[in-house]
């Protein structure tokens, strides 16, 4: 199956306030497309669409090949969903939250040891959750997103307020889904992590899509890219920044570095935090 | 490929073992169970109507009195040596509750037409009948005692008790109290489950199992169950221990399976409503006290209030009181069990509508 999951042109309000307006894109196996947009942009709206919660306003939404409203149990079983609340039973141990969710899924001979070793909680499955780190419930909480070996993935902040350990085993692990075929939806408001995990950024504002691309093609084709020189000329250190737009550029470089004495040189180009200001009119955050 | 009825065994397994964590809960029904069942046993299983009656004569034996107002149906007469005594016993309410302090000369006195007084004794808390019912017995005592009729002839009296005659059926305090305790066990439970709901909304876990193969239709289903099953058990133990299973069994069993579906009716609803554990309080309470008052209204003498007859609980408390205490069958019990039945059906779909409206808006 080439697409995995296809939207197109999805739309809810809250009474009269529109999340998502006419949303479309699509996604293939092993492919990662990060959605990016600053708090209330629409990207939790549309995962509760994209999983069933929330029935679209419009449009239509095939998982699998499968129509979601007329096969959500067949879809559901297929997926995997992971919220960006810590919604687990806190009197529960790791262990027993998963175990009941793999019988949710009608999932049994489930090598629940093995899952929370992935997720690095080997040696905690058996204390209670209320006993975790927000990390240890967040990454419980990847396990479970896991357990039905999903199809597609589906990621609301996947690692939002987290420690660097916690967000760092979470990010490898939705490579490492990627990599067995899984199609990945990720939502974030983290640049970086968009940048580093994901095939595909999708900017999100306001309810609609501003722009779909790799992350690179989005830097190209809407940041700037530029060198900034230091150097020590007669008056002390001088600063430079050189737009690299053209052939003019390779010359005033070269100038500059042949005509004093250079401290630094610095490569800089846009985020993906530059080129989204660019879309929306105002940041991330 | 998950079955529906392998989602709610899941569900209720969850759900038990969470229920059976929660500290709260464990402790109160397991002391509310012993303290309920401890208290029944505790309790006079009969209603004493006795009236016991102390007399004091000043000079002469009282023996002959004694043996006079004894003969008197639902008297039980103690002579005093001294009015010191008597006053004391009477004081003391053990053992007699009033008494009649005849004075020297008394029956010389009546003989011969004299005036006289007797001092009637009461408790400050004996009932207010008792007063003119004593008066009234020693004027009737002084015309025994001289051996003439009182100066009319009384009329003969035909009593026409209109339904079911009670009298000398008054029930023990421990029939009484059995409905109060099988309800307030009910509550308990009622609780218990709501706190299960408003836990699984405020922790949205019920999102995350929203998105599994698990529908919403089987989330209900198994707080439905859990619901009754935690109510029917505790209530049916009550039961069993309080010596009431052997009276109409089966008819018991039914009025306590509505009683559990009705409370988890109001735990489904005091779930969805509350956001946090005092709102959970508030409304169980709130919506919880019709199911109660018809318990307690059980504990006064006399019909129920008509208000009090059309509360959801009525039902449950008339069919237990009349099947425990009476003996009744289905046929009696029909119509209280069909008024249960209706406010079960009531409640029991506000419940599953409010829930469902909750955990669609989430």
């Amino acid at each position: 199956m080439d697409r995995v999951l296809v939207v197109e042109g999805i739309s809810y309000a809250y009474g009269d306030t529109v999340a998502v307006d006419d949303v479309s894109f699509d996604l293939g196996p092993g492919e990662v497309l990060g959605v990016l947009g600053p708090n209330g942009a629409g990207k939790s709206t549309t995962i509760k669409m994209l999983t069933g919660q929330l029935e679209p306003r419009s449009g239509r939404i095939s998982v699998l090949g499968l129509d979601l409203q007329r096969h959500r149990d067949a879809i559901q079983a297929r997926i995997g969903v992971c919220f960006e609340e810590k919604n687990v039973y806190p009197t529960l141990s790791g262990r027993e939250n998963l175990a009941f969710f793999a019988r949710l899924f009608g999932l049994r001979d489930i090598d629940l040891d093995g899952l929370l070793a992935r997720v690095g909680l080997q040696e905690r499955g058996r204390d209670r959750v209320s006993n975790y780190s927000k990390g240890m419930r967040q990454r419980l909480m990847i396990a479970r997103t896991l357990l039905n070996e999903p199809d597609v993935l589906f990621l609301d902040e996947p690692t939002d307020g987290l420690d660097p350990v916690s967000a760092r085993t979470i990010r490898r692990l939705v490579r490492d889904e990627a990599e067995r075929g899984a199609a990945v939806l990720l939502t974030t408001h983290d640049m970086y992590e968009a940048d580093e995990l994901s095939d595909r950024v999708a900017f999100i504002d306001r309810g609609r899509v501003l722009a779909m691309d790799t992350p690179e093609a989005l830097k190209l084709v809407h940041g700037t890219r530029s060198v900034r020189v230091r150097l020590r000329g007669g008056s002390g250190v001088e600063e430079h920044v050189v737009e690299l737009d053209g052939e003019a550029a390779a010359e005033r470089l070269r100038d500059l570095v042949h005509g004093g004495d250079v401290l630094t040189i610095h490569t800089e180009e846009a985020t993906l935090e530059d080129v989204f200001v660019e879309f929306a009119g105002r940041g991330l955050t | 490929m998950t079955s529906r009825a392998g989602v709610v065994r899941a569900f209720l397994a969850k759900d038990l073992r969470i229920h059976a964590r929660d500290r709260f809960y464990v402790v109160v029904t397991i002391v509310g169970l012993v303290f309920y069942i401890g208290v029944f046993w505790l309790l006079p299983d009969s209603v004493d109507e006795t009236l016991h009656l102390g007399v004091h004569v000043q000079d002469a034996p009282a023996e002959a009195l004694t043996d006079l107002v004894g003969d008197a149906e639902g008297f039980e007469v103690t002579s005093f040596g001294s009015a010191d005594d008597l006053e004391d016993a009477v004081d003391a309410g053990d053992p007699v509750v009033a008494g009649l302090d005849l004075p020297a000369g008394f029956l010389q006195a009546i003989a011969a037409g004299d005036d006289v007084t007797v001092r009637v004794l009461l408790r400050a808390d004996a009932p207010e009948e008792l007063r003119p019912a004593l008066s009234g017995m020693v004027r009737e005592l002084a015309f025994v005692l001289v051996g003439e009729q009182p100066p009319v002839t009384a009329p003969d009296l035909e009593t026409a008790v209109l339904g079911v005659d009670r009298a000398g059926e008054q029930l023990s305090l421990r029939d009484q109290l059995r409905p109060v305790f099988v309800v307030l066990a009910l509550f308990v439970e009622m609780f218990a489950l709501a706190s299960l709901v408003a836990g699984e909304i405020q922790q949205r876990t019920i999102t995350a199992v929203l998105t599994t193969p698990a529908r919403i239709s089987d989330v209900l289903a198994a707080k439905t169950v859990i619901g009754m099953l935690l109510a029917f058990s505790q209530a049916a133990i009550i039961v069993v221990a309080t010596g009431a299973a052997t009276r109409g069994p089966m008819l018991l069993a039914v009025a306590l399976l509505l009683g559990a579906i009705l409370v988890t009716g109001v735990g489904l609803i005091a779930g969805s409503l509350g956001k946090d554990f005092v709102e959970v309080v508030f409304w169980s309470f709130l919506i919880g006290l019709p199911v109660m008052i018809p318990a307690f209204g059980a504990l006064f003498p006399g019909s129920a209030p008509g208000w009090i007859q059309v509360l959801p609980g009525h039902g449950l408390v008339e069919v237990m009181v009349r099947t425990t205490a009476y003996g009744e069958g289905f046929t009696e019990a029909f119509p209280y069990l069909g008024m249960l039945a209706a406010w079960c059906g009531l409640v029991f779909v506000l419940g599953v509508v409010l829930l469902r409206r909750r955990v669609v808006r989430l």
